[in-house]
């Protein structure tokens, strides 16, 4: 069985300098850096949505990009993770029986009772705009509770939350650990970072 | 996996509803009934020419046609340049989609409210002046829906290489350039005439059913070209950013 990710020998320079990390079935690892340290450029790459500097990386031993590495991860971007012209409620919807393989209409409910269960179950019903970015961040996280990723990579998963929701984001984080690999990018104040069984420093 | 190759063409079919981008083409019905009320006072005053009702009728869905390819360009560029360059549809292609389908979907989706506006039109069109059944309607209609596919493939292209507005503004010349190519007074320098989609030629020798036929081809085969130039485009700039 490959790592779930296995980073080698990847650099960036002049923000990342040449580092090596592989993470398995259960396991939190963090990245810390800045702000400008290159990891918001390091999730894309893994992502497979620009190129990787220097070095190789590989998500369940498939190449970022490929349909195999998309097929078992989640990705949550900082920002821009809904287009800004439709319900995000909607958006949640397909992304979600996009991952499951079912038609949209099998994760209507799910998708209502984790809205409802987070209090967002009126405001999923608007377009990003009309949101604050508390309340988009949360619900760019609901990929990772309506689905079963091998592997998860968050960039700044908490960065925008308020303190009401912290603890809701980092339940859903911990509760993925039975079979997940989870990837956070994150600044030295997360509390991601006291979870975290590795912690890699960035420059 | 259900819906991996369909889900960029849902995505820009909601998006293409809004108000925003479905709007401007509440502008046609108006702007064609003005055009053929005003060709309809020049041919009762004899400055057009002596017209029969099924002239009248192929000039109509050329009108209809042209206006059309007009609109469509226009919101073409301006609507696959903003999707294309925008963050959100860069991180969706993390999502376990079928990357090609990032420039297919958009594309068939513009095509499809685009293609049932004309529908709309030419129906409309033919409905209100119905012709006395010697013009050969469905072949002129098939002919002049090229034009509506051509501005949306120049569209597709502009929009992935360069802003909506610069792409807007040159579909725009190049449609106007293309347009005056068939009138019968504009004499443009005969090399020209090889580089400029021939979508006015396409029209004055469409009149004249089966006229233009290889006007339609030249027109097909120009769309097919930038489509494909666009589409290299996408793949070029999905590795590279």
């Amino acid at each position: 069985m490959p790592p779930y990710i296995s980073i080698g020998g990847y650099a960036d320079p002049p923000r990342i300098p040449c580092f090596s990390i592989e993470t398995g079935c259960g396991e939190l690892v963090a990245l810390v850096g800045g702000p400008g340290s290159g990891k918001s450029n390091l999730i894309k790459s893994i992502a497979g949505i620009r190129p990787a500097g220097k070095g190789s990386i590989r998500i369940m031993g498939a190449r970022p990009g490929s349909i195999r590495a998309r097929e078992g991860a989640v990705f949550v971007f900082q920002n821009s993770n809904f287009a800004p012209d439709i319900a995000v409620r909607n958006q949640l919807e397909r992304r979600i029986a996009l991952f499951r393989g079912v038609p949209v209409r099998a994760v209507h409910k799910d998708v209502a009772d984790w809205c409802e269960e987070m209090e967002l179950i009126g405001i999923a019903d608007e377009i990003p705009g009309q949101m604050n970015r508390s309340q988009l961040q949360m619900l760019s996280l609901a990929p990772l509770a309506l689905t079963n990723p091998f592997v998860a990579v968050l960039d700044e998963p908490m960065i925008n939350l308020s303190s009401l929701r912290v603890s809701s984001a980092l339940a859903i984080i911990i509760s993925l650990l039975e079979k997940t690999s989870v990837l956070v990018l994150v600044q030295n104040k997360s509390p991601l970072v006291t979870r975290a069984d590795k912690v890699v420093n960035l420059p | 996996m259900k819906g991996r190759n369909t889900y960029y063409f849902r995505e820009s079919i909601i998006i293409l509803l809004k108000t925003k981008w479905i709007g401007p083409y509440l502008l046609l019905p108006p702007l064609l009934a003005f055009m053929v009320y005003a060709e309809a006072y020049l041919f009762a005053h004899g400055v057009a020419g002596i017209f029969t009702l099924g002239q009248r009728t192929v000039l109509a869905i050329w009108n209809g046609s042209l206006l059309l390819a007009l609109i469509a360009g226009i919101k073409s560029c301006l609507f696959f340049s903003k999707m294309w360059e925008s963050s959100w549809f860069r991180n969706s292609l993390a999502l376990p989609v079928s990357r090609p389908s990032g420039f297919w979907g958009p594309y068939l989706a513009v095509l499809s409210i685009v293609s049932a506006i004309f529908i709309l039109t030419t129906g409309a069109v033919v409905a209100a002046l119905q012709e006395s059944g010697r013009v050969p309607v469905f072949q002129i209609i098939a002919e002049s829906y090229i034009p509506v596919m051509w501005a949306v493939s120049m569209g597709a292209f502009l929009g992935m290489l360069t802003t909506g507005t610069a792409g807007s503004m040159f579909f725009t010349i190049l449609l106007l350039l293309g347009f005056m190519t068939g009138l019968p007074f504009v004499s443009l320098p005969k090399w020209l005439f090889a580089i400029i989609p021939p979508v006015g030629r396409i029209m004055t020798l469409g009149m004249l059913y089966p006229q233009g036929l290889i006007q339609a081809v030249i027109l097909i085969l120009h769309s097919a070209v930038f489509l494909m130039l666009g589409r290299l485009l996408f793949g070029i700039g999905s590795r590279r950013r």
